[in-house]
């Protein structure tokens, strides 16, 4: 199995109006995989379709490498999901909660109530009605739940949700942590392009329903790296002097006399002086690059992420 | 399907559902006190406590109250996974949704044969009593328990129609007007006593619990309970058959 998730071309049609289009995503085993796009851009619509909640107009779905349609139950022993808001029998205490859950997903072991609430550091909270938790302790115990059965997929729809900073950096910490100690895989929703930016190793960017790009982090860093734009008179000398001199071999040729250096950002003057002394021209030397936000703004037109 | 059972009736666990219980047990438990009161025969001379009545009575505070309770229940059990957002999670489990209304329906009968049973608990209690001092006829009590427990199973009959209406309600609110619809229809045909109320699909439990009327003017066996049951039937087949496909293809937008 290459793949724990893979969707191609999923679509979603709610009477003449194309919510989802044509998504294509593939997702490898201890992936964290970062699902971002601005509110409203067809990420939950995705999500539920994956776990089944809807019904795809077009395209298919792929669970553990066995299409999702016609299995379903099979599928859904090895996932664990948060879709939207982590909902909980209001009148019932954490404990009896997932009691619920380990029954449902026809667990034995009764101690792994314990070891989840622990996990997401609620355990002394166990015995306390759902109704009297707060939404960050609400989002932690959804985690606790979708925890509970050792899912091998983990789908998190915008987990860190009413959580303050501190939450959601313990939350960050704790996903990191599953994926070393027990190989979990995650597929995190979220608009906020720092979480996924701090946590994902694959992004997919979905906006007004479709894909936009799917790439992985370092295709993404050498995309937003920043760099020395130098246009000189000779190049390939210019090349031999950042080898020699400067010491440094992160630069690209760009052709007709441009050079783009990733290395030595903050030292142009000693660049343009080691240039000089060679023998190179110096026509243009400018800083470039996008930030993450510059290049998502760039890719969906302009719209705001947090 | 025990499990799921199982877990349907721990979601009770701190609700409303035993006042609601209760507040269908209690009048059945109050009219059959109507037996205590001192009465005389046509001989002048005065009359026990008649065990067939007390059942009676109770047996018609049930099912009068019973269609807009049992829907109220059974509302209760079906849209409180829309009303508090825990259907995307039931949705998302290793298990068809059939099965998952299976266990709905399953914990409804629970809870009606909890509220029956409790409804009998004077009527029992006086039998018992009455044991001491002479004894109780037996073809009386097993009559009584065999009206109780074929009001029952003939009350379910409509539960689907009250899922239904709460699983495309997504509340309470349909369901329960329907079943003050239905108890008002159900009291109406009662205090009648008319054979052919019973074609009635919630009125149906009616039929056994008429059989144990007295003096009434209309006697022996009801000719409306085959045009009653097939009704019925037709009732509970159609609204679990709407409620199997709504259920398995309903698409969950948001949660609620």
């Amino acid at each position: 199995m290459s793949y724990i998730l893979r969707t191609s071309r999923l679509t979603k049609r709610y009477g003449g109006k194309t919510v989802v289009s044509d998504v294509n995503m593939t997702i490898k085993p201890g992936d964290i995989y970062g699902f971002l796009g601005q509110n409203g851009a067809g990420k939950t619509t995705t999500l539920r379709m994956i776990m089944g909640l809807i019904h795809p107009t077009a395209g298919e779905i792929e669970l553990f490498g066995t299409p999702l349609h016609g299995n379903k139950i099979k599928a859904m022993e090895r996932v664990g999901a948060i879709i939207e808001y982590p909902g909980f029998y209001l009148n019932l205490n954490a404990a009896d909660n997932l009691e619920i859950h380990r029954r449902l997903m026809g667990m034995g072991n009764r101690e792994s109530i314990d070891d989840a609430l622990t996990a997401v550091g609620l355990l002394d909270a166990k015995h306390q009605k759902v109704k009297q938790y707060s939404l960050g302790m609400k989002q932690r115990l959804g985690i606790a739940r979708a925890l509970l059965h050792h899912p091998e997929l983990l789908i998190l729809d915008e987990p860190t949700n009413g959580l303050d900073p501190a939450g959601m950096k313990e939350m960050r910490q704790l996903f990191r942590e599953l994926v070393r100690k027990r190989g979990i895989t995650f597929l995190i929703s979220s608009h906020l392009l720092s979480e996924i930016e701090q946590l994902s190793n694959k992004i997919g960017i979905i906006h007004k329903g479709s894909m936009l790009e799917e790439i992985d982090y370092e295709s993404l860093q050498k995309k937003t790296r920043h760099y020395l734009d130098i246009r000189v008179t000779d190049e390939k000398k210019a090349a031999f002097i950042l080898e020699q001199k400067l010491g440094t071999t992160d630069y690209v040729v760009a052709g007709s006399g441009g050079l783009r250096l990733y290395e030595h950002l903050d030292e142009p003057d000693r660049v343009s002086l080691l240039l000089a002394e060679g023998g190179v021209g110096i026509r243009e030397m400018v800083l470039s690059g996008d930030s993450l936000e510059e290049y998502f703004l760039k890719l969906t037109g302009g719209g705001k992420f947090v | 399907m025990f499990n799921v059972l199982l877990t349907e009736i721990i979601k009770l666990k701190n609700t409303k559902m035993h006042w609601l219980v209760l507040l269908g047990a209690i009048p059945a438990n109050l009219v059959t006190w109507y037996a205590f009161l001192p009465r005389v025969t046509p001989e002048g001379t005065r009359a026990g406590i008649d065990l067939q009545e007390m059942f009676y009575r109770q047996g018609m505070a049930i099912t009068i109250l019973g269609p807009f309770m049992f829907a109220l229940m059974t509302s209760y059990v079906v849209s409180r996974e829309y009303q508090e957002r825990t259907i995307n999670q039931l949705f998302s489990y290793p298990i068809s949704r059939t099965k998952i209304l299976f266990a709905k329906l399953a914990a409804v009968v629970v809870l009606i044969v909890i509220t029956s049973f409790l409804s009998c608990i004077t009527v029992t209690a006086t039998s018992v009593i009455m044991s001491f001092t002479k004894p109780v006829e037996m073809g009386v009590l097993w009559t009584g328990i065999r009206m109780n427990m074929l009001a029952g199973l003939l009350a379910f009959g409509t539960i689907p129609v009250s899922a239904a209406l709460s699983m495309v309600g997504k509340n309470v609110i349909p369901s329960a007007v329907l079943g003050a619809f239905a108890t008002i229809v159900t009291l109406i045909g009662e205090m009648g006593h008319g054979m052919r109320s019973i074609l009635f699909p919630w009125a149906m439990p009616y039929w056994p619990v008429r059989e144990l009327a007295q003096g009434l003017a209309e006697s022996g066996p009801n000719p409306y309970a085959v045009p009653g049951m097939t009704i019925l039937a037709a009732t509970f087949i159609v609204s679990l058959v709407f409620c199997i496909v709504y259920y398995e293809k309903a698409e969950i937008h948001s949660g609620s």
